[in-house]
């Protein structure tokens, strides 16, 4: 059952929050040593909350949007008192000594955080292989990655776990496991939704969003979390929309661009394909298709790489061992603990970034590297501005391809970066981005579609999500976990 | 340009990391490919003057409150892989005389 239909429920009294929940953890147990999405269950501590639902509601009191929904979280959202690792082992034992902004929304919403879910280490990686914790599979096909970084949350969905889960998302890691897994994930506008609380990976580019099986849904997940919030200086103060009001409005007459320089030729064929029935399917329902050009795309993957991982270096500094998290045994000195915890801390993938980060901010590249990449970005986001002059949203597949296989890409971090070709030019220019299923592959694995908008246009791209989701008409009902 | 192994050791020492043999090896090869590839971005004229920083919308100040008591200290302690009383405990910034740093 989808959260609105959920919430609606638990809200009229038709069914109660710990009936609604206690499913939830029934179904994780029936599934999940399969799929591999859940790091911790918060069972006893769900139950309570939802039987505290169910008593205000019978008290009189009207409930939240999110009324029983069981929500998974990202193993990087503070939820105060409760152990947060970023699948790191150098975060081994920590919790939280305050719950994340979006996480306070998302409980005076009144769902239910229900556990935590798996993720590549600090959220690098496409795949989630980079987890120092579990494995997670793909519920369409086992051998398959769910994509990352927030694979756990779109495993969790798609194997309708739970129907929302929160993810972040740096240079594509709500958007590409959403599309891998089947689900609907939003990258929302930079800024709409507050970062404290979130352990930060690239605090320039980093939002919290959410992963559902409909667009509506995501929209009404979007409307609880979003707001302003002095904690973070980032987060807008600009009022937020109610997302599903004019979800509904079709996409008759608007102005839709494809990007002259997406060529289908960086696509598999099956993604070439899955591409065209959704251009169709925006024709179909009313859209202009016109092409644009915004050529610095082409710069994207090179440009992130650079600046998301300069800003990791400079953030993952503050895990050392001094106060939180592993700590070296027997070092003699404090230059020397903070060494042996981060070497035995962190993962491959996380040490790499970080070498990469330090060298491309280190004195005599600093210039060549982080410099022009700040100006690309910064160009960028003028062309894109450009191109939202002459059409009312852009689109492009989420990827190049449907999932990968499992250990396919691990030791070729390069061709991992490469997955992110088209999620990584909105996370650099700060716009909204959504991936919404628009069909199989030949391999009866999912495809998604990307839906871009300009800054705060938030409702336009959840309202042509939803087109494109009542044009394809897709179900998520993966086989392998049936 | 390729990264070799003692360009990739020096990079690890300043960000407080200490790489096998065998991740140095590794590293130099990945990374040597990694900035191949983003040294593509030489051919991109970006075509815009770098300002000094973008203009923030708005000046973003937080409320100069301190926040005090023990609730506080005490979650942050919690989480310390060593204390004593109130304090973390850390190794000394010097290494013992005699001892291997």
């Amino acid at each position: 059952m989808a959260v609105e239909a959920l919430a609606a429920a638990v809200r009229s009294g038709e069914r109660t929050a710990v009936d609604t929940v206690a499913q939830a953890f029934t179904r994780i147990e029936e599934v999940d040593a399969s799929v591999g999405a859940f790091l911790e269950l918060w069972r006893d501590e769900g139950i309570e909350r939802a039987s505290e639902i169910d008593r205000r509601r019978d008290s009189g009191e009207t409930l939240g949007p999110l009324a029983g929904v069981p929500t998974a979280l990202k193993d990087n959202l503070s939820l105060a008192g409760h152990e947060l690792n970023c699948g790191s082992k150098i975060l081994s034992g920590y919790r939280a000594p305050y719950t994340a902004g979006a996480v306070e929304r998302l409980l005076a919403a009144d769902a239910v955080p229900v556990g935590r879910v798996n993720m590549d280490e600090f959220a690098m990686g496409s795949s989630c292989e980079n987890s120092a914790l579990a494995v997670t599979r793909n519920p369409w096909n086992l051998d398959m990655a769910p994509g990352g970084s927030s694979g756990g949350s779109a495993a969790a969905v798609a194997a309708a776990e739970v129907p929302l889960a929160l993810g972040s998302d740096t240079g594509g890691s709500i958007r590409q496991p959403a599309a891998f897994c089947g689900v609907v994930g939003v990258k929302p506008t930079y800024g709409r939704v507050s970062r404290y609380g979130l352990v930060a990976f690239a605090s320039s580019l980093d939002q919290i969003g959410p992963l559902t099986r409909t667009v509506r849904d995501a929209a009404l997940a979007l409307g609880s979390i979003a707001g302003p919030d002095a904690r973070d200086s980032t987060c807008s103060d600009l009022p937020v929309e109610n997302y599903l009001e004019s979800i509904e409005d079709g996409i008759e007459g608007l102005k839709v661009g494809t990007i002259r320089e997406v060529r289908t030729s960086a696509l598999d064929e099956d993604a070439a394909e899955g591409y065209g029935w959704a251009l169709r399917a925006l024709e179909a329902a009313g859209a202009e298709l016109i092409e644009v050009s915004v050529p610095l795309i082409e710069a994207a993957v090179a440009t992130y790489y650079v600046l998301a991982n300069s800003e990791a270096s400079a953030n993952l500094a503050r895990f050392d061992g001094s106060r939180y998290g592993h700590r070296a045994t027997g070092a003699r000195s404090l230059q020397r603990m903070y060494t042996d915890s981060r070497s035995e801390g962190f993962g491959s993938e996380v040490k790499r970034r970080i070498i990469l980060g330090t060298f491309a901010l280190s004195s005599g590249y600093y210039d060549a590297y982080y410099g022009r990449a700040a100006h690309i970005a910064e160009a960028m986001r003028q062309q894109f501005a450009s191109a939202f002059d002459a059409v009312d949203l852009l689109v492009t597949p989420t990827c190049p391809s449907g999932a990968f296989a499992r250990g396919e890409r691990v030791d070729d971090p390069l061709s991992m970066y490469l997955s992110d070709v088209f999620t990584t030019p909105p996370s650099l220019v700060g716009i909204p981005g959504v991936s919404v299923p628009c069909g199989l592959d030949s391999r009866g694995l999912p495809l998604g579609l990307q839906i871009l908008a300009p800054p705060f246009a938030d409702a336009m791209a959840l309202r042509a999500a939803r087109a494109v989701e009542l044009a394809i008409g897709f179900e998520c009902s993966p086989e392998a976990i049936r | 340009m390729s990264l070799d192994v003692e360009e990739v050791r020096r990079i690890a020492e300043l960000a407080r990391l200490r790489l096998s043999a065998g991740e140095e090896a590794t590293f130099a090869s990945q990374l040597s490919e990694i900035v191949d590839y983003i040294d593509q971005l030489r051919a991109f004229d970006a075509g815009v003057a770098l300002s000094g920083g973008a203009e923030p919308e708005r000046e973003v100040a937080a409320n100069d409150v301190p926040v005090r008591g023990r609730p506080l200290l005490d979650d942050f302690l919690d989480n310390a892989p060593a204390s004593l009383d109130r304090f973390l405990l850390v190794p000394q910034v010097k290494a013992t005389p005699g001892g291997a740093e």
